[in-house]
């Protein structure tokens, strides 16, 4: 016990622990950025880079370590580059992790949900603001725990450096043993030793992930904490205490109904702008599944379209191909004169031309699933990317935030979490979102469809205010018959990727003329009854 | 919010390069050898001041040893401060450093990185009890030898299964050697011979340091291992109880100093100065204050496959 005690104090060894670290610092460092690019470069669109970074990772993580370490050290001397056993020992280590980095950091990147890079596109951020701010941010806090179990095997892969004279902790361990026969003595002290660097990365490992938690108490507002005291259960939306004067009626309000009937007629009659949208022909396929086959549609300024049509009619895609979140395979649309995506000659342009193009055109984006950054507050969901893309300064980002999140009735959870809000909720606030910049044109994509049935009359009443104020063109995709009579100048219906039939809500719906649009109304209508 | 968030971030990132700049930055603390000038005799002699006078770049100049500190009595680290290493060949190379005018310091690798080391051009010259073979020759290097090689056969106390020597008295042992040691390959030629005779071949276990394989031997899991005798006698000194000699075993190979193949003025002068070294008695009396007994000194002659 005394020859422990001995070992596990001699600075012999403990010196040896520096240059442990030191391989392990620039083992992890070194592998992290490097690990970057690799990942970087297998993600990219470029198929050469792509093809590097797989050779690279096949090659380095199919070979031993232990020979990595050998090539560095004896080989590359022959090429004339000689490097001091520890500078070996590290770049050894690093060109070995940065493999395990760049899968670590791939499968965290492919892990954020897409619905988020769709969002971002359509706010108009660039590729690179979008990778800074909402995917890297959430990725991050996914990979933490993996990054940090990386941490402990570059300190362990680092024992294999001793074969190459680094004199770290496991080459002491080796000599001191082959000196003095205190055999088991000086390798349980040096186990020991392990042990206590080891457990303080998994601290450090933890105390990041602590750091990085978005439901971090210390970090919550009072004002957070206030609210979450004062309500019951997170999932559960509360009711407003007094009922929203702009919720739809729907047959929930009892004796509303039928009777109360809205169209473009209510209030008096609209009058709308020169043609806003305009699609030609357009065309888009998925493989050998053709979507789109050739639609030409026209909206005008202040005109609000309801887009209905069964699943797997191309409405979503329709309304993907108008901001180019989905590139065309024919045809073209334009808006307000831009094809967006597209340069003067036709050709496609790079995504963060695009970006601007999509700002410039001023085109908001409801999604179906809400697709709000799950790693910002409702609040910062609708400031920041007034910050990011627009440029407005931090307290009139937040002001706006604030003026539109009370506007959809969200001015009590602006501090809230996506994950902590009800879909309904999250869907106000996804619609404020896309409001925030003063938008021409706000597409809605199925905003209804992925929200419980008591859920869907919140946000069809915020859309409604939207529709009743005027000015705002909107083209929304929907399955909800009473809620596009209510709202829709126009309807358009489409099937099998055309448009079969359009016009007021009263033709189409009332009185439809083709055999697809009355299958689908006396559906529908059957279902809403 | 958010300034704080990317303020710690910040914060983290820096914290951590800082700390990464702060460990490389450390200067390195090589093991410094333990006697300086410690021959002083020996480099007043005529044959030395001529050597130097022959050799002015080797005077003044750091010879990197590469070494594999694990023999104990010819090269380990000292126990009492692990930061300098000790043994028959650090006083060996002292003396060569002391004779020719160099400083000598080590690079300690793994056994079988010996010869790559020199001829990659990390270290200078071996001096680690490296038994002068053509093949490890070919890796680069030229060896002026200096001892001739006598094996013990280190086995458990009372020699339980009778080993005589590397003959088929090993057929269905255990046999713990060294990587890379010569011993690796007259093991292995008695497989075929066993076969022949119709009995078990033997197995060999290959181990990274000399204190593995007594612990090999210690633990059961191997019946036998053979080192230069010397080395064999200091681990039965250390555990009396357990451990045996069986037999001493005369090698036809003759220990060598390794130097860069074509670095001929070098290789030249070492050998120069070990005849010297032999001459004066110098050699004899290292070996006895090692206690290698069995140490027989081989006139200094050159291998080279260059």
């Amino acid at each position: 016990m005394t020859e422990f005690l001995h070992y596990l104090t001699l600075p012999y060894l403990l010196d040896g622990i520096l240059f442990t670290l030191r391989l392990t610092a620039m083992g992890f460092v070194g592998g992290m950025i490097l690990g970057l690019f690799l990942a970087a470069m297998q993600l990219t669109r470029f198929r050469a880079l792509t093809w590097v970074a797989r050779a690279y990772v096949t090659l380095y993580r199919g070979t031993p370590l232990i020979l990595q370490l050998v090539f560095v050290f004896s080989v590359l001397p022959r090429a004339g580059i000689v490097l001091s056993p520890l500078v070996a020992g590290g770049v050894a280590l690093a060109l070995n992790e940065a493999v395990f980095f760049a899968e670590i950091f791939r499968s965290g990147i492919k892990g954020v949900d897409p619905g988020q890079v769709a969002a971002g596109r359509a706010l108009g951020l660039r590729p690179a603001l979008l990778m800074r701010r909402v995917v890297a941010p959430q990725a991050l806090r996914s990979m933490v725990p993996s990054l940090g179990s990386e941490a402990v095997t570059t300190m362990k892969n680092s024992a294999l450096a001793s074969i190459i004279a680094v004199p770290e902790l496991t080459l002491r361990t080796q000599q001191l043993a082959s000196a003095t026969f205190d055999y088991f003595e000086i390798y349980f002290a040096t186990a020991v030793m392990y042990l206590v660097l080891t457990a303080a990365l998994t601290l450090i490992q933890l105390a990041v992930e602590r750091a990085l938690d978005l439901d971090r108490p210390a970090r919550a507002s009072l004002r957070t904490w206030a609210s979450r005291l004062g309500r019951p259960a997170t999932g559960v939306p509360a009711a407003p205490a007094e009922p929203d004067p702009r919720r739809v009626p729907d047959r929930t309000d009892s004796g509303l109904g039928s009777v109360a009937r809205l169209t473009q007629a209510d209030p008096p009659p609209r009058s709308f702008g020169q043609a806003l949208i305009e699609a030609y022909g357009l065309r888009k396929s998925y493989g050998e599944n053709e979507v789109l086959r050739g639609i030409d549609l026209q909206v005008r300024e202040g005109e609000v379209i309801a887009l209905l049509g069964p699943s797997g009619s191309g409405k979503s895609t329709l309304l993907r191909c108008i901001n180019h979140l989905e590139g065309l395979d024919g045809g073209a649309v334009l808006v307000g004169g831009t094809s967006i995506g597209y340069g003067d000659r036709g050709g496609e342009l790079v995504e963060r031309h695009v970006a601007k193009q999509r700002v410039d055109a001023g085109v908001g984006m409801v999604f179906q699933q809400f697709n709000l950054f799950h790693h910002l507050t409702a609040r910062e969901n609708v400031a920041a990317p007034l910050r990011w893309v627009h440029g407005w300064s931090r307290e009139d980002a937040a002001a706006r935030a604030d003026e539109l999140l009370a506007q959809v009735g969200m001015a009590h959870r602006a501090d809230a979490l996506p994950r902590h809000m009800s879909g309904g909720q999250q869907q106000r606030v996804g619609i404020a979102r896309a409001l925030a910049s003063n938008p021409r044109v706000l597409l809605l994509d199925e905003p209804t469809s992925a929200l419980d049935p008591e859920l869907v009359a919140e946000v069809l009443g915020v859309i409604q205010g939207l529709a009743r104020q005027g000015g705002l063109t909107m083209i929304i995709a929907t399955h909800q018959l009473r809620f596009a009579r209510e709202v829709a100048d126009r309807v358009v219906f489409m099937a099998g990727g055309v448009v079969v039939e359009q016009g007021t809500a009263e033709q189409v719906i009332g009185d439809p003329q083709v055999e697809a649009t009355r299958r689908f109304v006396r559906a529908m209508d059957s279902a809403e009854v | 919010m958010l300034t704080t968030k990317s303020t710690r971030t910040a914060g983290l990132a820096t914290g951590a390069l800082a700390a990464l700049l702060a460990l490389t930055a450390c200067s390195s603390s090589e093991p410094k050898a333990a006697a300086e000038a410690a021959f002083p005799e020996l480099a007043a002699s005529a044959a030395c001041v001529e050597l130097r006078e022959k050799n002015p770049d080797l005077v003044g100049a750091t010879k990197t040893n590469a070494l594999n500190p694990h023999t104990p009595g010819y090269e380990v680290v000292n126990p009492e401060n692990p930061d300098e290493f000790i043994g028959f060949d650090i006083d060996l190379g002292d003396a060569i450093g002391d004779c020719l005018g160099f400083d000598v310091d080590y690079l300690p690798v793994g056994f079988s990185e010996l010869v790559p080391t020199v001829a990659s051009g990390q270290a200078d010259w071996i001096v680690s009890n490296l038994y002068a073979t053509e093949e490890r020759a070919h890796g680069g290097v030229d060896f002026i030898s200096y001892s001739k090689v006598f094996d013990g056969i280190l086995v458990a106390a009372g020699n339980p299964k009778g080993v005589t020597g590397i003959d088929t008295s090993l057929c269905g042992t255990t046999v713990a050697l060294n990587k890379g040691y010569v011993e690796v390959p007259l093991v292995e030629a008695m497989i075929p011979e066993c076969e022949a005779a119709g009995l078990k071949a033997p197995t060999v276990s290959l181990f990274d340091s000399s204190a593995d394989c007594v612990q090999a031997i210690l633990s059961g899991r191997a019946d036998a291992y053979m080192n230069d005798i010397n080395t064999v006698k200091g681990y039965i000194a250390e555990h009396p109880q357990d451990l045996d000699s069986a037999e001493t075993v005369m090698l036809d190979y003759e220990i060598g100093i390794g130097v860069l193949q074509g670095e001929h003025e070098f290789r030249d002068a070492v050998q120069a100065a070990l005849v010297e070294i032999q001459g004066s008695g110098l050699q004899a009396e290292l070996a006895t204050k090692w206690s290698l007994d069995e140490n027989a000194l081989a006139e200094p002659a050159v291998l080279s496959v260059g």
